[in-house]
């Protein structure tokens, strides 16, 4: 197999940053402007969730280029989660007089109704036109002190993209900056996929922004910039949160130790589930990444529940990643054994060679 | 939580191979798995039996055959993902070694696969190395040919291509067979007439889902011949020809996060419809619009908005004739997802979840699948809700008390079981006419007064059937058929064909009356989690060598009555043509014909069986045989029988044929 090399392009689409101004919208009486003067976003909480991505107008020129308004703040995470190794833009908009709370360095922040969330999965190269390809436009809004889903699925012109909770799988050949060519079925998931990861008891959460993840600096039009601090210049955050944040490593970062890799890449790939808030709380793992410091939260010499493959008898077990669930997993494409479950068809080569290596460096302490 | 019943098996599977470097420090190994750390060894193997040129270092294990039969070496295991090794197998001594076999690329990516004959007390040494890779792997020892019995049970080996996930009758022979499946091709091992197997790939249309989560048989479209269905991410139907030699797919285009999948006549038309577990949203059913394509529905059989739905059972479990819909679930976070459902079939297409009107049914134990049975014989299905992970409460069994159910768990023996699995289902394992329960790597024997013991087995769960025609459940797992040895207890094993209800009678209650008792079965399609398991009923009768009589009661109503059924055999009952049919008549012949009835000189004998080289025999209602007539150009002649009912019974070849007629 051709060396994959896992570019993080979300930086580097913030620096389309700044928007120009545009001339205000009228609103109506229950519509809520957006933040700073002149934003043209316009948002009825009784209407949303809209037919088209267009609807909202969070972004200027030909929306596929992904130019935000003003308003429309791009963002971006330290360690991403593993999406079939498409890159994706981030964004956030909040409206006017209104900004998000800090609650825990592993907790989302609470914000504010109104707020919404977007992510949008790419690949830069789709052949055979080796062109960018946006997949879906992902989008949370929180409504009445709660979170709604709300899925766009981008046509193949790339002029709009349409309101579609069902799951769409779309074919397509990606080539990699290496010029490999990568042949898969995207999955956009369904409203039911979205929840699977985005709960956390009773209540829909997000998973990305968290002060742990988002603590960093971020590059921007205007240069780089703490993000937070930019999150409170923006009037998007509280300022007052702690000076000093427990944050999470970057997982492909060579100069961090392997175990702080790994934890960070299980945080955000995994503990959405395995945590005691989550989809599969009833199994033995904890991965949120202020949980890892313990290694049975890892799974470190602790047998598998459902040992449905010989000879597999840890999760992690020591020393020995061929004997170790976690790796199993993590290396399977079996779409009943695969891990995560949901948003990976593909193996993801560099992360498996991370867990492999940090495994088989441990000392056996199993047996 | 306690896992000592587990780690045994854990132990077991898990034995690291420290080879030495050389022939002479070759280590011992058996049928197991081994992990080999490095190629490292000086020793490299000479000369290359796989084809290719030597390397220079090499990795040493010895098998000393225990029996005369075949192995297979194999590095093609998922966790290897295609590393690429290179095998040699000789004889001889060190220093003077013969070439017997080897391997390098057979397996899938770069993996090796080599099977050989082997001699009891012969030494083979296995020898890897390094020509392409010193990296470490992992390797299995396993039987290719018959395996010695352990705890009861034979292995033979069969091959498979892709997911091995389902025994069921693929050639309408009334035999189980071996299927496994990829996205395009059907491996079936047919079984035998005589024993053993004869395998077939056939070519299929794509599958845009294969079933990665669950798979499901029976005869969707009624053409004689069972078809597939595949749960993945959707579900692909893959319908059976007229001959049952080709397969055609309908690929469903709707998204779904499957779990258990099962056929079954939902709305009670007559055609088999589809029922998928959803993981993530309500549950899902296609019903069948005309045998040719089946319709979409979401909604009204597991509402839960974010799912929980993992193992779903049809059964009739209040006994009405209307098939009923348990659904075990599992969710974390102590969410309400988790909370089991009971849905009663109110018979007029509406269904009610009676879970919290039963004990502690509804509550939060965390469960992918249930083994539904009459544990007791009394004429009621009772349940054992296995559970996955302790996190939500154990095992529990219940008792069924008629309209309610009663947990009975504490001192039955499953509260001190603490083997958790996602699959559990309930067979007579031992022919006791009790049935056990099969799950969390024991099986849990039923003492016949609703208390189980663990009894180990060398086997965990698959799918079963009885593909040695012995009467005894067996069990696959992958590769490997584990063969119940069966002991000195009789049997009786029912097919139900279906004529104005579906064709496998899926749905179907089966009452057995022999001198201790009754026992019942219903005909499901999907039971436990993934596996498709025979749409054969399976009867133990213990020492029992008379059955008094065989009471189908069929989804359409109709109830027939087959008496003093001879035991040791396969019983093969079409809907309406018992002789003593009650409820609607019926209306086609197949697959045994008994007219007039009732009948003065001659009675005519169509079946769809060749009938040549049959045994036919007449009893009376007291099971004295009468007559043995000859069948003449499909007649035979009754003229001497007193007036009465009589049972014809036609043994051959291929099985066994009964029917009624009267005698006028």
């Amino acid at each position: 197999m051709a060396p994959r090399k896992f570019v993080l392009l979300t930086l580097g689409a913030m620096v389309a940053g700044i928007a120009a101004c545009r001339k205000d919208q009228a609103l109506s009486p229950d519509t809520l402007p957006g933040a700073g003067s002149g934003s043209p976003v316009v948002l009825n909480l009784d209407s949303v969730p809209y037919a088209k991505l267009s609807d909202y107008h969070f972004f200027e020129g030909s929306m596929a280029d992904m130019r935000p308004v003003q308003g429309v703040l791009p963002y971006t995470v330290i360690t991403p989660s593993f999406g079939d190794y498409a890159s994706k833009f981030r964004f956030v908009w909040m409206p006017a007089g209104r900004q998000a709370r800090y609650v825990a360095d592993h907790k989302a922040l609470d914000f504010p109704d109104g707020t919404v969330l977007m992510k949008s999965p790419y690949y830069p190269h789709v052949l055979p036109e080796n062109r960018r390809r946006l997949l879906d436009t992902r989008l949370m809004i929180k409504k009445d002190g709660a979170w709604i889903f709300a899925e766009y699925v981008w046509n193949a012109e790339q002029t709009e993209a349409f309101l579609n909770m069902n799951g769409v799988n779309v074919p397509l050949t990606w080539a990699d900056d290496a010029g490999q060519a990568h042949e898969e079925v995207f999955h956009i998931p369904s409203l039911g996929e979205c929840q699977a990861c985005h709960m956390d008891h009773d209540q829909r959460t997000p998973i990305g922004a968290k002060p742990q993840n988002l603590n960093t600096t971020a590059n921007y039009a205007e240069g780089p910039m703490d993000q937070l601090a930019k999150w409170v210049a923006q009037g998007y955050l509280e300022s007052g949160y702690p000076a000093h944040i427990e944050t999470v490593a970057k997982w492909d970062d060579p100069a961090e130790p392997a175990d702080r890799r790994v934890r960070a890449y299980l945080d955000m790939n995994c503990a959405h589930c395995h945590y005691d808030g989550g989809f599969c709380s009833y199994r033995p793992m904890r991965f949120a990444w202020h949980e890892t410091t313990n290694p049975v939260n890892l799974g470190i010499c602790v047998p598998p529940q459902d040992p449905f493959t010989p000879g597999v008898n840890y999760i992690v077990h020591a020393g020995n990643a061929n004997r170790s669930m976690l790796y199993y997993r993590l290396s399977s494409t079996d779409e009943a054994v695969r891990m995560p479950l949901l948003e990976r068809t593909v193996r993801h080569e560099e992360a498996i060679a991370l867990v492999r290596d940090w495994i088989n460096a441990m000392p056996d302490t199993c047996q | 939580m306690n896992r000592l019943l587990l780690l045994p098996l854990i132990g077991a599977a898990a034995m690291h191979a420290h080879a030495q470097g050389t022939c002479a420090t070759a280590i011992p190994v058996s049928i197991a798995t081994y992990y080999a750390d490095q190629i490292d060894g000086p020793e490299a193997p000479s000369p290359i039996c796989s084809g290719g040129t030597p390397a220079t270092m090499g990795r040493w294990y010895k098998f000393t055959a225990t029996a005369d039969t075949s192995i297979t070496i194999t590095t093609d295991l998922p966790q290897n993902g295609g590393t690429d090794t290179r095998v040699q197998v000789y004889t001889g001594t060190c220093g003077n070694l013969a070439c017997y076999a080897g391997d390098d690329d057979s397996g899938s990516g770069y993996t090796s696969v080599t099977s050989f004959q082997v001699h009891a007390g012969t030494a083979y040494y296995i020898a890897f190395d390094n020509r392409w890779t010193a990296n470490g792997f992992t390797f299995q020892v396993k039987y290719s040919g018959p395996g010695p019995v352990v705890d009861g049970y034979s292995t033979q080996y069969v091959p498979t291509n892709g997911v091995a996930y389902c025994v069921v009758d693929m050639n309408n022979d009334g035999l189980d067979d071996a299927v496994s499946v990829t996205s395009n091709t059907i491996t079936i091992n047919y079984q035998n007439p005589g024993g053993g197997f004869t395998t077939t790939t056939l070519n299929t249309p794509t599958a845009t889902n294969t079933p990665s989560w669950s798979i499901c048989a029976g005869d969707l479209d009624h053409n004689g011949y069972n078809d597939l269905v595949y749960a993945g991410s959707g579900v692909s139907f893959m319908l059976a020809n007229s001959t049952g030699t080709g397969y055609f797919a309908i690929n469903q285009p709707e998204y779904i996060f499957c779990q258990r999948s099962n056929m079954v006549d939902i709305n009670n038309d007559g055609k088999l419809d589809l029922f998928v577990c959803h993981d993530v949203q309500p549950n899902v059913y296609y019903l069948n619009n005309n045998n040719t394509s089946w319709a979409w529905h979401q909604g009204g059989l597991g509402d839960t908005p974010d799912g929980g739905n993992y193992g779903s059972i049809w059964i009739d479990y209040n006994n009405d004739g209307h098939i009923d819909l348990f659904i075990a679930k599992c969710r974390g976070a102590g969410s309400p997802a988790s909370i089991d459902q009971l849905w009663r079939n109110n018979g007029d297409g509406t269904f009610t979840d009676m879970a919290p009107q039963m004990a502690d049914m509804a509550d939060y134990q965390q469960s992918w699948s249930s083994a539904w049975a009459d544990f007791d014989n009394d004429g009621d299905l009772d349940v054992m809700v296995g559970a996955s992970s302790f996190t939500g409460g154990g095992h529990k069994l219940y008792r069924n008390d008629g309209n309610t159910f009663t947990n009975i768990t504490p001192g039955s023996g499953f509260d001190l079981y603490n083997g958790t699995n996602i699959e559990f289902i309930a067979r007579d394992f031992d022919n006791d006419g009790y049935v056990d329960v099969l799950g969390g790597g024991m099986l849990m024997k039923n003492n016949g007064n609703m208390t189980f013991s663990p009894v180990p087995v060398p086997f965990s769960n698959g799918p079963t059937g009885d593909l040695n025609n012995d009467g005894f459940i067996d069990v696959q797992n992958g590769n490997t058929l584990y063969l119940n040895g069966g002991n000195g207890n009789h049997w009786l094993k029912v097919i139900t064909k279906g004529v104005q209800s579906n064709a496998n009678g899926i749905g179907a209650r089966v009452q057995v009356t022999t001198p201790s008792g009754i026992q019942v079965r219903d005909i499901v399609s999907g039971d436990g989690f993934r596996y498709m398991s025979s749409l054969t009923a399976h009867f133990g009768l213990g020492s029992n060598t008379q059955v008094n009589q065989v009471v189908v009661r069929w989804p359409s109503g109709i109830v027939d009555t087959i008496a003093n059924p001879p035991v040791n055999t396969t019983l093969t009952v079409v809907e309406g043509q018992s002789g003593i049919t009650t409820g609607i008549a019926a209306t086609e012949v197949e697959p045994l014909s008994l007219f007039p009835s009732p009948a003065h000189n001659t009675l005519n004998v169509i079946a769809r069986k060749d009938l040549a080289d049959s045994k036919i025999t007449v009893t009376d209602p007291a099971g004295k045989v009468v007559a043995m007539p000859g069948l003449v150009r499909g007649t035979i002649d009754v003229a001497h029988l007193a007036s009465g009912l009589y049972l014809l019974r036609i043994e051959g070849p291929s099985g066994v044929l009964s029917g009624k007629f009267v005698k006028e």
